[in-house]
């Protein structure tokens, strides 16, 4: 799965730390889902959703799109 | 935002529960030691004393089992999700060379086997397998 979660916090000025701990997961976690060694469960990419006010699939697609 | 501040209280129930799970594990490790030494060395092989030992072990391996459960909770997904994959991956290990194991003095390979070789098989393939995993997830 693909996503934009880099570009994203990026624009917020946010480091993988601070989008860990407002997620309450580790800073591997986000770095690995970055890089998209990681799919997130559902109930996190709702919160991740929810955290930058739009929704999952604007934030992640499938890997053939 | 560093790191130490940003996971505080994740990282805070983590070290409880692996606190707890290691008290957990030790008195398990000396209740063991004791139910297989204690006959012979300390109540010389009363057999209620023994049975008292073998309930004892069995209630503190329960509560071992139960902390490991708590420290799986605990832990955030991605280390979650590592764990269970290591677990899932140390049964099929261990399942394929308990059957080749099991099947040397058949053979003549070998004369006795011990049923404690699998307990390190266990151990060790747990160990690498949450190592790899983990290495495969976080690796740049």
């Amino acid at each position: 799965m693909k996503n934009r979660l880099k570009v994203l916090r990026a624009g917020r000025d946010w480091t993988q730390a601070d989008l860990a701990d407002q997620l309450q997961v580790t800073r591997q976690t986000i770095n690995a889902i970055e890089k998209g060694k990681y799919d997130p469960s559902l109930p996190l990419a709702f919160k991740l959703a929810a955290l930058f006010g739009m929704p999952i699939e604007a934030i992640f697609s499938p890997d053939r799109e | 935002m560093t790191d130490e501040r940003a996971q505080t209280s994740l990282q805070a129930g983590l070290k409880k529960s692996t606190f707890t799970l290691f008290l957990a594990t030790g008195a398990w490790v000396g209740s063991t030691a004791i139910m297989s030494f204690g006959p012979s060395t300390l109540w010389s092989y009363d057999a209620s004393t023994t049975y008292l030992a073998i309930a004892a072990n069995l209630i503190i391996g329960l509560v071992m089992l139960y902390s490991f459960f708590k420290h799986l909770s605990a832990m955030d997904e991605m280390q979650r999700q590592t764990h269970l994959e290591a677990i899932a991956l140390t049964l099929g290990i261990t399942m394929v060379l308990t059957v080749i194991y099991g099947a040397l003095p058949q053979a003549r390979v070998l004369e006795n086997v011990q049923p404690t070789n699998v307990l390190f098989v266990i151990g060790v393939s747990y160990i690498l397998s949450v190592i790899t995993l983990w290495l495969r997830r976080t690796r740049a």
